[in-house]
């Protein structure tokens, strides 16, 4: 199977690899699994507690090409865009945007389960209410 | 896997027309070269689909299998039969490699269960049906720090330096893994015997304990050889 030139991109030149201070309030930490290929993805964010805006992402993958595409590609699209605009982004963008073959699919999952489980983090260390549409809506 | 085939429709024998069992290499009546049957691995050994097995009995049949199938047994045989006896062959092989390793075994079982293991059907289940309950998050944790120690022990040996602290805490991990590799292995026998055992409503139960063992199992392995292949080079 090939890869398209956009995975290979975010394999060779991942954006956003990192480490944010997870004890921080501003910092939300999301670590999650695909059971089906053994992957492990942990997707960070620091947020402005004023204007909710993700400043900072950072992630760090263990896993298949597609998986660190994934997990880099979401860390520079939720930069920038408030907490409740990043839960907008859709594993399905993800698919379009690096072309993952159906196999692959789950890798992006994986990313867009991450993005939740670092907001939701966040949220709950910031005592903030899960926006129960949005959640409900995935589920 | 092998195709399926509808055992409403009898298989004959091409040279004497008795009735086939639906998996025989070998007519029971004239003893003549079949096709490549259908039915399963199992059925190919002549035995009910389960998940302990006699393994030395397994292998006598394979060799003995493998001895009728032999292709210089068909040296004057006409093209078919050739052509029938390699690809008897390969067929009997695969049957053999999938049964007598016990992961395989139990992979191909359940999946002729019908239940979805494997890269190939978490694309098809996509987020919906997917079963929260199989991410084992307990080891999340636990399996992301080993990787980042693993990482930082291959960069430092591509320098030429052993961090020796590092690398008795991987070992200590691996031990860690390797114990609960054993574990879930056990699990699965037991899961095994209450499958064989059981009626369809354990059956049912077992399938699903052993799609989330076998799930376990690939992170699990994942690791261990990730560290033996890491500190063993």
């Amino acid at each position: 199977m090939a890869y398209s030139d956009k995975v290979v991109d975010h394999y060779n030149n991942p954006r956003n690899v990192g480490t944010l201070d997870k004890s921080s309030t501003e910092v939300g930490t999301g670590l999650v699994g695909a059971p089906e290929c053994g992957d492990v993805m942990r997707l960070q964010i620091r947020v402005n507690p004023e204007t909710q805006v993700i400043e900072e992402a950072k992630f760090k993958t263990f896993g298949c090409g597609s998986a660190i595409a994934s997990s880099s590609l979401a860390t520079e699209w939720i930069k920038g865009r408030t907490v409740e605009d990043a839960l907008a982004i859709k594993n399905t963008d993800i698919v379009k945007e690096l072309s993952l073959p159906p196999v692959k699919i789950h890798c992006s999952v994986l990313a867009e389960d991450a993005i939740r489980a670092a907001i939701g983090d966040w949220k709950k260390k910031n005592g903030v209410a899960e926006t129960a549409p949005a959640t409900a809506a995935a589920e | 896997m092998l195709k399926t085939v509808d055992s409403a429709v009898p298989v004959v024998c091409w040279s004497c027309s008795a009735v086939q069992n639906v998996s025989a290499l070998f007519c029971a009546n004239c003893s003549k070269i079949q096709p490549p049957p259908g039915g399963t691995y199992f059925s190919v050994f002549g035995i009910e689909p389960r998940l302990n097995l006699d393994l030395a009995a397994l292998e006598s049949e394979f060799h003995r299998l493998s001895r009728k199938l032999h292709p210089d047994r068909f040296a004057r045989a006409t093209d078919r039969e050739k052509e029938w006896s390699l690809a008897d062959t390969a067929l009997l092989n695969d049957a053999y490699r999938t049964l007598k390793d016990p992961i395989r075994r139990t992979e191909y079982l359940l999946k002729l269960q019908g239940a979805e293991i494997g890269e190939e059907f978490a694309a098809a289940n996509g987020r919906d049906r997917r079963d929260p309950s199989r991410v084992p998050s307990d080891l999340l944790e636990e399996v992301f720090e080993l990787n980042m120690q693993l990482e930082e022990t291959r960069a430092a040996r591509k320098f030429g330096e052993v961090d020796e602290q590092l690398e008795k805490d991987l070992m200590l991990a691996k031990e860690k893994f390797d114990g609960l590799l054993k574990d879930v292995d056990s699990n699965l026998r037991a899961q095994g015997h209450a499958w064989d055992e059981g009626d369809d409503t354990a059956r049912a139960a077992a399938q699903k304990a052993m799609v989330a063992l076998l799930d376990r199992r690939r992170y699990l392995n994942n690791l261990v050889c990730d560290v033996a292949e890491t500190l063993g080079a």
